[in-house]
């Protein structure tokens, strides 16, 4: 793909609970980004945000937040699923000519001001799962993960050293809401269960956050900043909606659409020609899941993978080298997180977590239970 | 400037509304067959497979499931999970006691419906046969099949 479009910069703002509102919220991420690039509102001409009316509490919510963004007289829409698909979104505006500026902005509060378990509750069907209040986001991971563990031969300790590497990576980044000093393995396995196999320290923890993307054209790109991220190739795919119609221990949405932004990119052995992925990955089992469904890791092979340290920050292909979603999961704006962050690894300003050589990454998001719907950008310098 | 402290509002118009929901001809069909602690699946006419509960579209060939069929009470339980907690409008408490979900196969269906099993945790294993078991008043509801045990 040519290089059209660019992320010229990003903000993440991520804690437990961080203090604000969502209006503040959006204003400090969408100002601070214009303010790190030296323009005005009247520089952007496109506005994409992705919140979502439940975590919300109101109807169209983003009526609310796009004035705060400085949205106002301009072109606003909204995307209701994870960010990594309004990023999608914004950047075909750009590819096809109608705009050179857009910024995307995603949030939730869903750590201290909504229970992010709602999100899943209110997707399920009302007619039947909703009647059985057996499946929630929880114990469909579980299933999930049991059946990936099964199926690969893998001991339940693999999510304990999936788990122990994504701390410890999450620690060193200061754009986390979950950093625990000193993580060990013993401490994971010695949390409790939800469901098993997963333990609290192998789920994603709820969190305030958000991200502010400004995705412009080539001409825009080379006025605005010196370390243009290109994006070179992306997919979608959704899987089945029925649970037990689906094969849970791979994913076929992310394998479609890994494939898809492959072929986009001219990529043909991601194995090797990806330098780093950073992965939405809500419970440790789904990131070695994901990794091998999108061809980055051999499938059966991945427990050798995470203890040959193939995936740490020094390894052969570093996988959420900024410590993932188990760090900090804003609902919506999880998956444009992983965008930023392969963009952070890209642009070396990646800090203690650098990755040595990052010319090319990738970046997954999901959406549904146990990754229904996949999204993956590639991206590169 | 005095520091302001936050409080948080819960909105004095709550969002509740009361949605309904038809559940559609098919589903109907599936609760009918609950009133005679029958099991109903719909089946494929071009690729034979019955999924239950029964839904108008075979999703592999694109074509309306027209027949109804009886599925066995037995299956298989496919993969399962020991739930420690329970979720109750997006909050998780602690369950009083471990139990057991899982994924149960009916002989002959195509797909896997989640269930609640009787069973203790210790005792749960994937592969195992199970088989339905009712509550003695059957009224015609989802909860009319109470749940599946080692058969
Ligand atoms: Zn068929």
């Amino acid at each position: 793909m040519e290089k059209k479009v660019a992320i010229a910069g990003f903000r993440i703002a991520a804690a437990p609970d961080l203090e604000t509102t969502r209006e503040r919220l959006v204003f400090d991420l969408s100002k601070g980004l214009l303010d790190d690039l030296g323009i005005t509102r009247d520089a952007v001409d496109n506005f994409v945000f992705c919140s979502n009316d439940f975590m919300d509490g109101r109807t169209i919510s983003h009526v609310f937040i796009g004035p705060a963004a400085g949205g106002y007289m301009k072109d606003q829409t909204k995307v209701e699923m994870d960010g990594l698909n309004a990023m999608i979104y914004a950047s075909m505006g750009i590819i096809s000519g109608q705009y050179d500026v857009t910024m995307v902005v995603a949030l939730s509060l869903t750590g201290s001001q909504a229970s992010p378990y709602l999100y899943t509750d209110y997707s399920l069907d009302p007619t039947y799962d909703r009647q059985l209040k057996l499946l929630n986001e929880l114990s469909a991971a579980a299933l999930e993960a049991r059946s990936y563990l099964t199926a690969g031969g893998y001991p339940e300790e693999l999510l304990d050293v999936v788990a122990a590497q994504d701390l410890k990576n999450a620690a060193a980044n200061p754009g986390q809401a979950r950093r625990i000093d000193g993580v060990s393995r013993e401490r994971i396995k010695g949390s409790p269960y939800y469901y098993e196999p997963l333990r609290e320290l192998h789920c994603y923890p709820p969190t305030d956050g958000g991200c502010a993307m400004l995705l412009v054209s080539e001409k825009k790109a080379k006025e605005l900043t010196d370390k243009p991220v290109w994006l070179l190739g992306m997919g979608r795919s959704t899987d089945i909606y029925y649970l037990g119609d689906r094969d849970l221990s791979t994913s076929l949405s992310a394998a479609q659409a890994a494939e898809r932004a492959y072929a986009m990119a001219g990529i043909k052995d991601p194995a090797s020609e990806l330098d780093l992925a950073e992965i939405m990955s809500l419970f440790a089992h789904q990131e070695p899941l994901l990794a091998e469904a999108m061809g980055l890791l051999e499938k059966g092979k991945a427990a050798a993978a995470y203890e040959a340290g193939d995936t740490a920050v020094e390894g052969r292909m570093p996988i959420n080298p900024s410590g993932g979603p188990l760090g900090a999961h804003p609902i919506c704006a999880t998956g444009l997180i992983r965008a930023a962050e392969a963009a952070r690894q890209l642009r070396g300003e990646a800090g203690e977590n650098q990755v040595k050589k990052a010319g090319v990454a990738l970046a997954h998001g999901q959406d549904g239970v146990c990754a229904q719907q996949s999204a993956v950008v590639i991206l590169g310098t | 400037m005095e520091e302001i402290k936050d409080t948080f509002l819960h909105p004095v118009v709550p969002l509740d509304f009361q949605n309904n929901y038809r559940v559609g001809a098919y589903l109907q069909r599936y609760l009918d067959g609950f009133k005679e602690k029958k099991i109903l699946g719909a089946k494929c006419s071009q690729c034979g497979r019955v999924v239950v509960p029964p839904r108008k579209y075979c999703g592999a060939c694109n074509l309306v499931m027209e027949e109804f069929t009886e599925l066995p009470q037995e299956g298989t339980l496919e993969n399962f999970t020991v739930g420690h907690v329970n979720l109750e409008k997006g909050q998780w408490k602690r369950a009083d006691a471990p139990y057991v979900i899982g994924m149960v196969r009916l002989d002959g269906a195509a797909n896997a419906m989640l269930a609640r099993l009787n069973v203790s945790p210790a005792d749960a294993r994937a592969g195992m046969k199970v088989k339905a078991v009712w509550k003695d008043q059957v009224e015609g509801e989802h909860a009319d099949l109470d749940c599946f045990e080692p058969a």
